[in-house]
């Protein structure tokens, strides 16, 4: 809450990238501040997964900047990611492991992993921990690598499209799980979802992004007027996302 | 207790658990002392951000219908119970006067209005006596 007194932990400032001719960042600024939690909605190709690999440090901007955790992602690459749960959203384990050899793999490698915790998520969301990843579902494959981002308590975590593949009650397990253990304050998120009810229920603020472009950003209860009358999507979030989606040949 | 929020309703998620422990605290489900599960625990039960929680947790104690206790939780104060029923008749009757104006003007007689209020106030009275439909069943006690 008092983000007011630390730096954000994702600023973003008109970043811009392009893949050949095509614009996939187009002047994208937002700030994520320390404890809270950001929805980034966006449909397929809106640029999501480019912004989250920027924010990894996998590439160098067109221009503009970016800053994580008081770092320039692709200058300090290796330094930041070890602080920042990643979970992408296809699974990039190796086929071949459990989530047993998985946990067993990651536990030593971070002094801040919470075996109790991970036991505790790995029971509620009922992972099953002797079957190989190319066994799994997505659904189950992505629950268990969620356990895993969250293990070591980062004070990051990038979520990409997490809800994907999943069943309603596994949703909201996972959800519950998430939201449960996230330290209070000290824990920030960056979520890329077009679940529009899981957004509304997991974050602080939203940024809605259209081909490259931030079409609406900030705390999610500015974005939608209280005293609106019932939508049949959270709280006018779907109009939203429509609108922030729709073509932008207007505004051009 | 069931506290799972619902975003497609008008009112915030925050104020749906302001209200729900107000409603636990009217009905005795929770009472003086009692406490209320940490910021975490509601989030992951309401389904709510955990902001969110600590926002409808200030307001409660705002109310002065909790307090939090350094390091140890939010406990129902004394006058929880107290300050509950008084919140909740107060919330109710406004949302009750403005349901019977809107009845009214939608052109329901006063009479058949009457009649309905008997009836839910006797169905609540004794649940287990089954009521006459809501037709012009009046006078029943």
């Amino acid at each position: 809450m008092n983000s007011s007194t630390t730096n954000p932990v994702i600023r973003l400032n008109n970043v811009h990238h392009r893949f050949g001719k095509k614009p996939v960042l187009d002047g994208v600024s937002f700030e994520l501040p320390q404890g809270e939690t950001l929805a980034l909605l966006g449909s397929n190709g809106a640029g999501k997964t480019t912004l989250l690999n920027l924010l990894l440090g996998l590439f160098k901007p067109k221009s503009g900047t970016a800053e994580v955790l008081g770092l320039t992602p692709h200058k300090h690459g290796r330094k930041l990611r070890p602080q920042v749960g990643f979970v992408p959203a296809i699974p990039d384990v190796y086929d071949w492991m459990t989530p047993r050899d998985l946990y067993r793999f990651l536990a030593p490698q971070y002094r801040t992993w919470n075996a109790a915790a991970v036991d505790e998520d790995i029971e509620r969301l009922s992972v099953p921990m002797d079957i190989r990843f190319r066994d799994l579902s997505r659904g189950q494959a992505m629950k268990a690598m969620t356990i895993a981002a969250l293990g070591f308590e980062p004070p990051l975590l990038l979520l990409d499209e997490p809800f994907a593949g999943l069943d309603p009650t596994a949703r909201e397990d996972l959800l519950a799980a998430l939201l449960e253990r996230i330290d209070t304050g000290r824990q920030s998120i960056l979520i890329a979802t077009h679940n529009l009810e899981m957004a509304a229920r997991l974050a602080d603020r939203v940024v809605i992004l259209h081909e490259g472009r931030v079409t609406q950003a900030g705390p999610i209860d500015q974005l939608v007027p209280e005293a609106q009358p019932p939508k049949p999507l959270p709280r006018g979030l779907h109009e939203l996302f429509v609108r922030g989606t729709q073509d932008q040949e207007s505004v051009r | 207790m069931d506290w799972t929020t619902d975003p497609t309703l008008s009112t915030t998620p925050s104020r749906q658990i302001v209200d729900k422990v107000l409603d636990a605290l009217a009905r005795g489900e929770l009472g003086a002392g009692d406490s209320l599960p940490s910021v975490r625990k509601m989030a992951g039960l309401a389904l709510v951000n955990h902001n969110t929680v600590a926002r409808a947790y200030r307001e409660l104690e705002v109310l002065g219908a909790v307090q939090g206790q350094n390091g140890r939780g939010v406990f129902v104060t004394d006058a929880g119970p107290a300050v509950a029923a008084r919140e909740r008749s107060a919330s109710t009757l406004e949302a009750a006067r403005q349901a019977l104006e809107e009845a009214l003007r939608a052109g329901h007689d006063p009479q058949s209005l009457r009649a309905l209020l008997d009836h839910l106030a006797a169905a609540q009275g004794s649940p287990e006596t089954p009521v006459q439909g809501p037709g012009p069943a009046r006078k029943t006690a």
